[in-house]
C-alpha cells in the first residue's frame, strides 16, 4: 500500500472530498463492509463465516466523468489502487478491493444522454441500471436487447467491462457487439472518446482494449449502444431430446444455416432433472431445449418452422409453446433466493466457450474431471448450453457441493482446487477460460496459460497504459 | 415478524441484488449500503459480529423508506421490510434508536399521532360503512377528508368516522415499536367494533396495505374476516361506472399527471381507478410518471421523514422532477400525507399539487 497512517490518509480523503463533495466520500465501516463483496462466492462465504475481508480505504461517488478523471489523477499521484464498482453483480471478484484503495462507485453516473430513434442508438452514462435503461427505451418502443440475468442490478459499464452476454445474445450479440463507442477515463486521468462507429478502416482497433479489461485499462464512463425495436412477436417453445449430442447438433445446424434464433437454451439431463424441475416445475427425462425466434411475424414463423424441421430430423419431441413461454417468463426467477444457488453450499459457474468440433470434448472432459475428482464431496456438476454462435457455443456449467468445510480457509482451498481442476480440463480440451462473466480475481491465475506466448504482449500493453499499476490491481491476471 | 425469522430473510437478501432497480433510496443516494442488499448485509453482519449497532449503522438501518417496493418486486416475496422493522425493534428495545425516533414514538404513545397533542376523537354513531380517517387526513390535509365525505354523500354513503386523529399503527411499526403499533391497531379495531360497520373505506393505499397486510404480518393483529375493506378511490370509480357518480367536465387543459401514492406497489389492483376518475373530469389525457403503477416510488411521507429528512426530501424532489419530465404542470394525488410533503416543494419545481378528492368534489354535478 502506498500510504499509511491517519495523517496521510486524511490528506488523501480531503483531496477526494474536494473533487466530489464531502457527502460523496465515505470511510464508514458499514460502507466498507458492504463494498468489500460482490456477487462471487468467495467473499460471500468469507463474510458468512464471520471473517473480515479487505475493504476499500475510501468509497467515492463521482457525479461526472471529470470527477472520475480527477480521482484517478489523485490515485496516480499517491500510487493508490482504483477499483471501479458498478452494480457489484460480477461473479468473478472483479470489483473486490483486494488491495484496498479508492473504490469508485459509478452509480451516480446514471443519465441517459440521448436516444437516437433514427440510428437506433442510446447514449448513456455507464452507471445507469440495466432495467431502468430498458424501461426508458420501452417508452419509445425500443429495447436494449441484452437481457442478462443481472439486468436488475448491473450497470451499463458492468455489461461492457467483462464482455457480458444476455439471454438473447444468440441473435442480438454480446454487449461488446452492441457498443458503438465509449468514453473512457484512462489510468493517467485523460478522458478519451473512441470513434463514433466500431467498424471502419481508419486505423488500429484500440476500442476493444477496454472490453474485457474489467477496469484494468481505465474506467468506462459513457457508452453509445445499439438498440432495436421491440419485436412484433416472440415465438418460444420447448423441446426434449433423448440424446445430448443430437441436441447439440440441432443447435449447430440452426446456427450454421443462419436461421437466426433468438435463443437456444439446451439443458443437459442433470440440469433438466434439477433446475428445470425446481424453477419451472416440469419433470422431463432427457435434454430440455428452449427455442425462440422473434421479430417480424412472418419471418419468425418461417425461421421457427425450418428450425423445427432440423429438430425433428434429430428426434426431438416437440413440447409445445407452454414450456418455452414459461421459461421466458421465469428466466430471471432462477436468481432469486431461495431458488438460486446460495450459501452454505459451495458452487461455481465454470462456463466456457469453444467451437463446435470441441464442445463435446470440453463438456465431457470437465464433467469427468470434476465429478471424479470431487466424488468424496458429493459434488454435482450440471450444465447447459446457453449462448450460440456461428462457430461454436457456450457451455454454462456449474459445480455444487452442498456440504463444504465449515472452516472458511478450508472451504476456500477446496473451492480453488475445484476451479483448478475445471479450468485445467477446459484449457486441455480447447475451451476458453470464460465466455461472458469475465476473469476478475477468480480466473486471474490462469491467464498466462490461456494466452501462452501472447501473454507478455498483454502485460506490455498493461504496463504502457497503466505504468503505476493502479487500475483494479490483482484482476485479469495483471497483478499489482 | 418474530426476530428469529429476521435471520432467514436477511440471509436471503444480503447477497441478492434482484430488486435493486426499484429501490427509491438506492436510486436517490446511489449508495450500495442503502439498498435492499445493503440493509440485508448490514443486519446479517451485525448478527455475525462483523458490525455492531452504533450511530452509523443505526443511521443506515433507519434510512430505508419502508415503502415495500423491494418486496413487491421480489419473485419469491422476501419480506425484507418486515425484517428491517424487526431489526429496528431490536435496536429500539436496546435504547439505541436515534432521538428523532424516540421523540416521535413518545408522541405516538401519548397522543396516537406525531402532530398534535390531542387524543383521537371517539367514534360517534353507528352504521354499515365506516371511513378510517387517520392522523394525516385529520391534521395535515383535512380538505381531503372533507372532499371525500362530500363525494361519498353524493353517492348516498354517509360513513361513521373511525380512527379520527389516530395513526393506523404503520408509523410505530416502521420506527421499531411493534407494541405501540399493536396498541394503535387494536384501538382501530375497537373503533371499528364500536361503529358496528361491516365495511371500511380508506383514503389511501397506505391504509389499505396496513389493514390488509401489515396488521397480520408484522403485528399479529387480525383484520375481522367479516369486514370488507376498500379504498375510497376504487369505490368512487365503481360508482362512476355505475352512473351513480356524475362529474362535470373541466375546461382546465393544464397538463397533469396522477401520482401513485406511497404503498401503491403493494395494492396492485388499484392503479386504473384514479386514472378513470381523472379522465372523466379533465379534458386532456394524463401524463405518466416514469416511476408509476407497479414501480411507483414513495413520496417522503414514510417514517423516513423523521429518520432521514434529507433522503425524504429528495424523494419528494424526485417525484416532482419525474412529473416535470413527463410534461405535467399539475400533479394529482389523494394521499393527505403525500399532499403535505409534495406541496412543500412544489413551487421549486413550478408544479401545482392538487388533491384528487378535492378536484373531484369541485366537479360534482
Amino acid at each position: 500500500m502506498a500510504h499509511s497512517g491517519k495523517f496521510y490518509s486524511e490528506m488523501i480523503r480531503s483531496e477526494l472530498e474536494e473533487i466530489v463533495g464531502r457527502s460523496f466520500v465515505s470511510v464508514d465501516e458499514n460502507d466498507k463492509l458492504v463494498y468489500s463483496t460482490d456477487w462471487s462466492w468467495m467473499p460471500q462465504m468469507w463474510l458468512d463465516r464471520g471473517q473480515r475481508l479487505t475493504t476499500p480505504d475510501y468509497i467515492v461517488h463521482p457525479g461526472s466523468t471529470e470527477e472520475v478523471s480527477e480521482i484517478v489523477k489523485v490515485a496516480n499521484n499517491y500510487r493508490i489502487p482504483v477499483v471501479p464498482f458498478g452494480g457489484g453483480s460480477g461473479t468473478q471478484g472483479g470489483a473486490l478491493p483486494v488491495y484496498g484503495g479508492i473504490l469508485v462507485d459509478t452509480k451516480r453516473l446514471d443519465k441517459i444522454i440521448e436516444i437516437d430513434e433514427k440510428s437506433l442508438t442510446v447514449t448513456a452514462q455507464a452507471g445507469i441500471n440495466g432495467t431502468q435503461l430498458e424501461w426508458a427505451l420501452n417508452e419509445k418502443g425500443l429495447t436494449f436487447p441484452h437481457y442478462q440475468a443481472s439486468t436488475h442490478c448491473a450497470t451499463l459499464g458492468g455489461n461492457l467491462a467483462p464482455r457480458g452476454s444476455g439471454t438473447i445474445s444468440t441473435k442480438y450479440g454480446k454487449a461488446e457487439d452492441m457498443v458503438l463507442s465509449m468514453e473512457v477515463v484512462l489510468p493517467n486521468g485523460d478522458i478519451i472518446r473512441t470513434p463514433s462507429v466500431p467498424k471502419h478502416a481508419a486505423g488500429p482497433d484500440y476500442f476493444h482494449l477496454f472490453l474485457g479489461a474489467e477496469g484494468t485499462f481505465g474506467i468506462i464512463t459513457e457508452a453509445t449502444m445499439q438498440v432495436d425495436y421491440l419485436p412484433e412477436v416472440r415465438l418460444l417453445r420447448g423441446l426434449l431430446f433423448d440424446d445430448l449430442s443430437n441436441a447439440l447438433e440441432a443447435g449447430r445446424r440452426m446456427m450454421t444455416r443462419r436461421l437466426d434464433p433468438l435463443v437456444i437454451r439446451l439443458y443437459d439431463p442433470k440440469s433438466t432433472a434439477s433446475r428445470v424441475k425446481k424453477i419451472l416445475g416440469y419433470e422431463f427425462d432427457g435434454a430440455y431445449m428452449v427455442l425462440g425466434f422473434d421479430g417480424d411475424e412472418d419471418l419468425a414463423t418461417l425461421q421457427e418452422q425450418k428450425a423445427m424441421d432440423i429438430c425433428e430430423e434429430l428426434n426431438a419431441r416437440d413440447l409445445g409453446r407452454e414450456p418455452g413461454e414459461a421459461w421466458w417468463e421465469k428466466r430471471y426467477d432462477f436468481y432469486y433466493p431461495p431458488q438460486n444457488l446460495k450459501l452454505p453450499w459451495m458452487y461455481g459457474t465454470t462456463e466456457t466457450v469453444t467451437t463446435y468440433d470441441k464442445i463435446e470434448n470440453v463438456y465431457y472432459g470437465v464433467k469427468k474431471a470434476v465429478e471424479e475428482g470431487y466424488a468424496d464431496w458429493d459434488v454435482r456438476w450440471i450444465g447447459h448450453f446457453s449462448h450460440w454462435f456461428h462457430w461454436g457455443v457456450t457451455l454454462y456449467s456449474r459445480f455444487i457441493i452442498e456440504e463444504p468445510p465449515e472452516d472458511a480457509e478450508e472451504a476456500l482451498q477446496l473451492h480453488n482446487r475445484v476451479w483448478n481442476t475445471a479450468m485445467t480440463a477446459v484449457l486441455e480440451n480447447g475451451g476458453m477460460l470464460n465466455d461472458h462473466h469475465g476473469v476478475g480475481l477468480k480466473l486471474a491465475r490462469y491467464m498466462s496459460r490461456q494466452y501462452g506466448a501472447a501473454w507478455p504482449f498483454l502485460l506490455t500493453l498493461k504496463k504502457a497504459i497503466d505504468p503505476n499499476g493502479i487500475m483494479n490491481p490483482g484482476k485479469v491476471g495483471f497483478g499489482f | 415478524m418474530p426476530i428469529e425469522d429476521v435471520i432467514l430473510t436477511t440471509d436471503n437478501c444480503r447477497y441478492c441484488l434482484m430488486c435493486r432497480h426499484v429501490c427509491p433510496v438506492g436510486l436517490i443516494t446511489a449508495k450500495e449500503t442503502l439498498t435492499p442488499h445493503g440493509w440485508g448485509l448490514t443486519i446479517a453482519s451485525v448478527r455475525r459480529g462483523l458490525l455492531e449497532w452504533d450511530p452509523n449503522t443505526v443511521d443506515v438501518l433507519y434510512s430505508c423508506a419502508d415503502c415495500g417496493t423491494c418486496r413487491a418486486h421480489c419473485v419469491t416475496d422476501q419480506p425484507l421490510p418486515e425484517a428491517i422493522a424487526a431489526a429496528r425493534a431490536e435496536v429500539a428495545s436496546s435504547d439505541l434508536a436515534p432521538s428523532a425516533v424516540t421523540e416521535v414514538h413518545a408522541a405516538l404513545q401519548e397522543w396516537g399521532n406525531p402532530y398534535e397533542e390531542k387524543a383521537p376523537s371517539p367514534v360517534e354513531g353507528q352504521g354499515d360503512v365506516a371511513l378510517f380517517v387517520g392522523d394525516d387526513a385529520q391534521y395535515l390535509w383535512p380538505t381531503a377528508l372533507e372532499a371525500a365525505l362530500k363525494l361519498l354523500k353524493a353517492v348516498g354513503v354517509e360513513p361513521v368516522l373511525i380512527g379520527v386523529g389516530r395513526n393506523n399503527g404503520y408509523l410505530a411499526s416502521s420506527l421499531g415499536y411493534p407494541e405501540t403499533a399493536q396498541r394503535l391497531a387494536q384501538a382501530t379495531l375497537d373503533d371499528l367494533s364500536a361503529s358496528g360497520a361491516n365495511r371500511v373505506l380508506v383514503l389511501t393505499p397506505g391504509d389499505f396495505f396496513t389493514f390488509s397486510q401489515l396488521y397480520d404480518e408484522r403485528l399479529g393483529v387480525e383484520w375481522p374476516q367479516d369486514v370488507a375493506l376498500q379504498e375510497v378511490v376504487t369505490f368512487l370509480a365503481e360508482q362512476l361506472e355505475a352512473g351513480a357518480l356524475k362529474l362535470e367536465l373541466s375546461k382546465d387543459e393544464t397538463p397533469y399527471a396522477y401520482v401513485d401514492p406511497t404503498h401503491s406497489v403493494s395494492v396492485t389492483t388499484r392503479y386504473d381507478a384514479p386514472r378513470k376518475l381523472l379522465a372523466a373530469m379533465l379534458p386532456t389525457p394524463g401524463r405518466e410518471l416514469f416511476w408509476r403503477r407497479e414501480r411507483a416510488h414513495p413520496c417522503g411521507n414514510t417514517a423516513l421523514q423523521y429518520t432521514n429528512h434529507h433522503i425524504a426530501t429528495h424523494l419528494n424532489y424526485s417525484r416532482l422532477d419525474d412529473a416535470l419530465k413527463a410534461g405535467a404542470r399539475m400533479i394529482v394525488i389523494e394521499d393527505p400525507g403525500c399532499l403535505a410533503q409534495l406541496s412543500r416543494h412544489a413551487e421549486m419545481f413550478r408544479v401545482e399539487v392538487r388533491g384528487l378528492y378535492e378536484l373531484l368534489a369541485d366537479h360534482l354535478k
